[in-house]
């Protein structure tokens, strides 16, 4: 590492010229809109992700409704409808869709329902959880004073923003948002309003050019991590002092670097098929409406399954992988242990996503390929799961003998690991092909990646979020508010997705914008759950029935539950920014990685000093050490590292 | 990478020698590919090797990929065994060999 | 504050931050292209008819493969001349490849072109004729007095245009429409927002989910239309775009066809096509038909005694795919030369243009016609495959010379003052360059030969 400080020094010769620039008071345009600074881009991701995931999160509520209530009005529909400024938005975006009553009628269900799994996936969870965690807080960890490539990643957000317009404009053209689902599977996705007056008035032509954009930007943005993480590295920051929260970023980028392009071949070929009339995903002799359709045919549907799921199985990591980045420094820093297991941690995490190109096709055994792929799929889907358990297994470990803090962020961590235990152990039957086939597209699917996703990495990112409050604002987040986000949350997000494994294993389909109504079965037979919920709402003075339907109104008084338990979360966040608790130190919450080093907020630059990581990040507890932690920059026991960087020296001559 | 001075001299000969190969290459795929084998497949495959030897004397020369540094080496590497997992799952997952289960028989006509 | 490792390496991984992300960028536009290739094993295994194999042009795609070559070597000369800091030689080397990259995209045009101008027609039998529409293909509605056009209640993606989608489509003058209240109005955009705003008030009076308005016209009107320009007809009706439909009677759909090409791959007992019906080519074409067939299959039995007729893909096209030259039949014994067998591989467009007077023409029934299209991606999955990855690389193309021809415009400051930055830049941009090529000698074999 001598030759790197060398190099140090020499970049910091070269600084000296510049240096001049540092004083230029940046225009508010420069500094809070096109930023190069990571830590502004890091947060603008963050907003954004937030506003979306609330958007779709709006969407899901609007289903349900119709899957408890199906053609009952939407509740308060003529209120909204009367509000100026809201009512015209709504009546385009939705109130043009509902029956005449104001309930809700399949077609509607159905763009919700798209739209919904396309906003959660690529606008809400990525960007914040990947762009925005990642931007903030790797670049810090690593102690560089930015990401290699600034203005890329300058780019990288506003790439995002042109998709987030496109896929936002497609509820407003003639036909409404997509209705396919966020899979958007050919030749229905390529087929459906084929005859209308111009492509351009179809939502699907927006989401795929939306897509494009949006995939662009996730190339730019990761191929900035990987190159950050691996040249930008402080002095002293080995790649095994790293902490695990860069190497989970880390490989997320390269799930997104490797995996993003063949879903960006899909989508150009779809919209091939559909601007330019090609038959890549159409086969011979195709028809809608007893009429062949005008293509040569000679294509696949199955063409676009595998480009599609080639993605979007990495993609499944890519939601996952910052939620444990996120935990990894949540829990060790309030159970004030290091993280148990932290190389093994490395080694998991890298061959996850080795793995996660390998199993693809779990999501295609109802295509029946063959005894001999689907057995090799089934051996690596399992395969899979033991990194998985081992990264669950080494953050319960950590908690072992800790003397725990249960502030919120360590309530949602420690919610956490008992969610994400159940969506992925109820993952495994589905890995089987036999099982699959039974419960493929049913609401036990729902469920399990539900559960994977929602109380499991949406929680994880809330926990991040009032972990870094307090460094990006200078404030802390209301413990007590944070509370009653949390108990709220987690009752809600149990009450909306425990059901859905009953309803599944009862054959519930996930597309039934009605939730089952007309189907003589699902009123047909009870199970305890339902007694029990009959029992319930009997006891409250409600009639409902005893049977498979009533997990419906279960699972939407889950999600109303769980919609007011974001209510004091907007509150706090929102509050916080102005009038939170101030905080008294740089490092709030004694931890031990470098982001806390910097000063609060972090100026353009980042560090004061020059950071140089002493040890490794997880040095919480250590025996003859003064304080429980021991942090990454402290070159001597109880000393923290003072020393200014060499421009700011030179400055003061 | 070559980057002192003798070596890059010396290296330039070297790019207008690989050049001309690649032209003659080219060339030679065109000849082989009105060369009709006992079955077209013989001459995809004649014609991918070449394409194959050529990329490569591309990746070694041009993008000095013959010195480079280990980090773009490990990236390559995962990168290809991807790619190739990409062409044969696809073909696979169709064209079953245990079973033969595939939707694609041997073209007749 | 400034980036470390912008310009030098960083010792432990000795490399600069530019380079390690133009990898990256790479590895993932192998990934792109790796998904676009697999896609082609795909559809190529797939196929449900004859894998075209030399119907490109060849001598073009060769041109353009020795352009492409030269242009790498001139790009990683124009690197090693900067790092000696000749600069003269760097730009011109330089220059060198920003022509190349001109010429090659010159070449795909005219490649392009050739196929939009090229048409081929499937017939319900399953031959396909290749060849030329003189005078394009317009279906012609006429006596139309009647309009109906349909607004629906609810913003929707087809609701009536009439003024973009049914008034240019008439042959001469738009006439005065009578509304249903006997009104007689010019149709224009205005005149028909407020026709449309009443209808829909009685509609949703009435309960209705569209508003349907009736125009009479004073004069019997003549439609003329692309295919592409309308939604659909029958023998009585003709329906637009944005659902408008005219009642009359429909005058002519048939289309007038230059034949270069009939390809009886897809038919059962070949000399039977449809093509050689008395409407169409005739009995003299089918004579010359059956001899050029037999010639190519006797001197495949021939010249390769042992293996099968029906595996050799080559033979299946010479015997099968014939090229018309003239605009009459050959007299017998001038139809098989061996002038055919070398013509076979000559191009599908190949000699269009200025031969416009040496096909015959034929006048094709709609009833026979099941599939048409330019050589476009609708023709098949092959030349849909082939304009995408033809297209990606060619945007490549553009990219990377315009990064380049900055690097040699307008990066002069950079040059005097830090070459070695210069240096590295045009290195990432010579690598993506590289790259480009090297996509390249995939594909030429690919699609042109194999």
């Amino acid at each position: 590492m001598s030759a790197a400080a060398t190099s140090h020094d020499h970049a910091h010769d070269h600084s000296h010229d510049d240096h001049a620039h540092d004083h230029h008071e940046q225009s508010f345009v420069w500094k809070y809109i096109f930023s190069s600074d990571h830590k502004t881009i890091g947060m603008q991701y963050g907003l954004t992700g937030l506003i979306f995931l609330l958007f779709g999160f709006f969407l899901m509520l609007l289903m349900r409704w119709s899957i408890a209530y199906p053609g009952v009005p939407v509740p308060a529909i003529e209120t909204i409808r009367s509000i100026p400024g809201i009512c015209d938005l709504f009546e385009a975006m939705f109130g043009r869709w509902l029956n005449a009553d104001g309930s809700l009628n399949g077609e509607l269900y159905n763009m919700l329902g798209a739209m919904h799994g396309t906003i959660m996936v690529f606008f809400g969870i990525v960007p914040l959880g990947f762009a925005a965690f990642g931007n903030f807080v790797m670049p810090l960890q690593i102690g560089t004073i930015d990401m290699a490539f600034p203005r890329l990643n300058m780019m990288s957000y506003w790439f995002f923003f042109i998709s987030c317009v496109l896929m936002m404009y497609s509820f407003f053209v003639g036909t409404g948002p997509v209705q396919t689902g966020w899979t958007m599977y050919s030749p229905l996705a390529t087929t459906t309003s084929m005859g209308v007056t111009s492509v351009w008035s179809h939502g699907h032509t927006w989401w795929l050019t939306a897509m494009v954009f949006n995939i662009s930007a996730s190339l730019l943005g990761s191929v900035n991590f990987i190159a950050t993480i691996i040249n930008l590295r402080t002095k002293g920051m080995a790649w095994m002092k790293m902490p695990f929260f860069c190497w989970a970023m880390f490989v997320t980028a390269f799930l997104l670097l490797l995996a993003f392009p063949p879903l960006e071949v899909a989508a150009i070929l779809q919209l091939s098929d559909r601007v330019f009339g090609s038959s890549f995903y159409l086969p011979t002799g195709l028809m809608e409406g007893g009429k062949h359709l005008d293509i040569s045919g000679g294509g696949s549907p199955l063409l676009y399954q595998h480009l599609f799921w080639f993605l979007a199985h990495p993609e499944v990591y890519v939601l996952i992988l910052p939620a444990f980045a996120i935990l990894t420094d949540i829990i060790p820093c309030n159970a004030r242990r290091p993280l148990w297991g932290y190389k093994s941690m490395v080694y998991s995490v890298l061959t996850l996503g080795f793995l996660s190109f390998l199993v693809w096709a779990h999501h295609m055994y109802l295509t029946g390929m063959g005894t001999m792929m689907s057995t090799y799929f089934q051996i690596t889907t399992v395969l899979i799961s033991v990194p998985s358990v081992i990264l669950l297994t080494c953050l319960m470990v950590s908690l072992w003998g800790g003397s725990i803090r249960f502030n919120t962020q360590m309530l949602f961590a420690s919610a956490f690991l008992p969610m994400f235990g159940i969506g992925g152990l109820t993952g495994l039957p589905l890995a089987f092909s036999f099982i699959d086939l039974a419960l493929h597209d049913t609401y036990y699917v729902i469920g399990h990646f539900h559960y994977v996703v929602a109380p499991g990495t949406i929680f994880a990112l809330f926990a991040g979020v009032y972990h870094w409050f307090p460094k990006i604002t200078g404030r802390f987040m209301n413990d007590k508010l944070g509370k009653w986000h949390f108990w709220p949350s987690l009752l809600g997000m149990n009450l909306v997705f425990a059901p859905m494994f009953i309803q599944g294993m009862a054959g519930f389909h996930r597309r039934w914008y009605d939730g089952g109504k007309y189907f003589e079965n699902t009123s047909g037979f009870s199970h305890w759950s339902t007694t029990l919920t009959h029992k319930i709402g009997a006891f409250f003075g409600f009639d409902i029935p005893d049977n498979m339907l009533s997990l419906n109104i279960v699972m939407s008084v889950g999600a109303f539950i769980l919609a007011l338990g974001q209510v004091p979360f907007i509150i706090n966040f929102w509050f916080s920014i102005k009038g939170g608790k101030k905080t008294t130190s740089d490092n709030p919450w004694d931890a031990t990685t470098m982001e806390w080093a910097t000063p609060t907020p972090p100026p353009h630059g980042n560090f004061l000093f020059d950071p140089v990581a002493h040890r490794g990040p997880y040095e919480y507890s250590v025996p003859g050490h003064g304080t429980d932690f021991y942090p990454q920059w402290e070159s001597e026991p109880g000393k923290p590292e003072t020393k200014p960087a060499a421009d700011k020296v030179l400055a003061h001559h | 990478m070559a980057d002192n001075i003798e070596a890059i001299q010396k290296s330039i000969k070297k790019y207008i020698a690989i050049g001309a190969l690649l032209i003659f290459f080219s060339g030679l795929t065109v000849a082989l590919s009105y060369w009709e084998l006992p079955t077209h497949s013989l001459n995809i495959l004649v014609g991918m090797i070449l394409a194959t030897i050529k990329a490569a004397l591309v990746a070694l020369i041009f993008m000095h990929l013959n010195h480079e540094r280990s980090v773009i080496y490990k990236i390559l590497v995962f990168t290809v065994v991807l790619a190739v997992v990409l062409f044969v799952l696809f073909v696979l997952a169709h064209d079953d060999p245990l079973t033969f289960s595939g939707f694609y028989s041997p073209v007749e006509q | 504050m400034d980036i470390p490792y912008t310009v030098h390496a960083r010792p432990d991984t000795g490399l600069y931050n530019a380079k390690i992300g133009i990898w990256l960028f790479l590895a993932s536009e192998v990934m792109l292209f790796g998904g676009l290739f697999s896609a082609y094993i795909f559809l190529r295994v797939g196929a449900d008819y004859p894998w075209p194999v030399h119907d490109l042009d060849v001598t073009l795609g060769f041109i353009n493969t020795v352009v492409l070559i030269a242009s790498s070597v001139t790009v990683v000369m124009a690197w090693a001349c900067l790092k000696l800091r000749k600069f003269g030689w760097y730009r011109i080397n330089m220059a060198i490849t920003v022509l190349c990259a001109a010429v090659f995209m010159f070449n795909k045009t005219l490649e392009y072109k050739a196929k939009f101008a090229h048409y081929a027609v499937k017939l319900t039998d399953g031959t396909l004729l290749t060849g030329h529409l003189p005078h394009g293909y317009q279906i012609k509605f006429g006596d139309v007095t009647e309009l109906e056009l349909s607004v629906p209640v609810k913003n929707s993606a087809v609701t009536a245009d009439p003024v973009g989608y049914v008034l240019p489509l008439i042959d001469g003058e738009a006439p005065k429409f009578k509304t249903e209240d006997g009104q007689e109005i010019a149709l224009d955009s205005k005149s028909f927002a407020s026709l449309a705003a009443s209808a829909l008030e009685k509609a949703k009076a009435a309960n209705k989910g569209s508003a349907s308005i009736k125009l009479v016209s004073a004069t019997p009107l003549k439609f003329i239309a692309k295919p592409s320009e309308i939604f659909g007809y029958t023998a009585t009706t003709l329906t637009f775009r944005d659902g408008t439909t005219a009642t009359g009677k429909l005058t002519d759909d048939k289309m007038t066809l230059e034949v270069d090409g009939v390809d009886a791959r897809g038919v059962a007992q070949s000399e039977k096509s449809l093509a050689f019906d008395h409407r169409y080519l005739g009995e003299e074409w089918q004579k010359a038909f059956v001899a050029n067939r037999d010639h190519h299959i006797a001197k495949f039995e021939k010249d390769y005694p042992t293996r099968d007729k029906a595996r050799s893909a080559t033979l299946q096209k010479e015997s099968l795919f014939f090229k018309l030259h003239s605009a009459t039949p050959p007299a017998a014994g001038e139809a098989h030369g061996d002038k055919h067998g070398a013509e076979a591989h000559a191009p599908a467009e190949g000699g269009h243009g200025e031969a416009h007077g040496h096909h015959p023409t034929v006048v094709l029934e709609k009833k026979d016609i099941t599939f048409f299209s330019n050589f476009t991606p609708k023709l098949n999955t092959y030349y849909a495959i082939y304009f995408t990855l033809t297209g990606l690389h060619g945007a490549h193309v553009v990219i990377g010379a315009l990064v380049l021809a900055y690097f040699l415009c307008f990066d002069n400051k950079r040059l005097k003052q830090d070459p070695e930055h210069l240096a590295n830049r045009v290195e990432v941009g010579g690598l993506f360059w590289h790259f480009v090529d090297l996509v390249w000698i995939f594909l030429f074999p690919l699609l042109y030969l194999l």
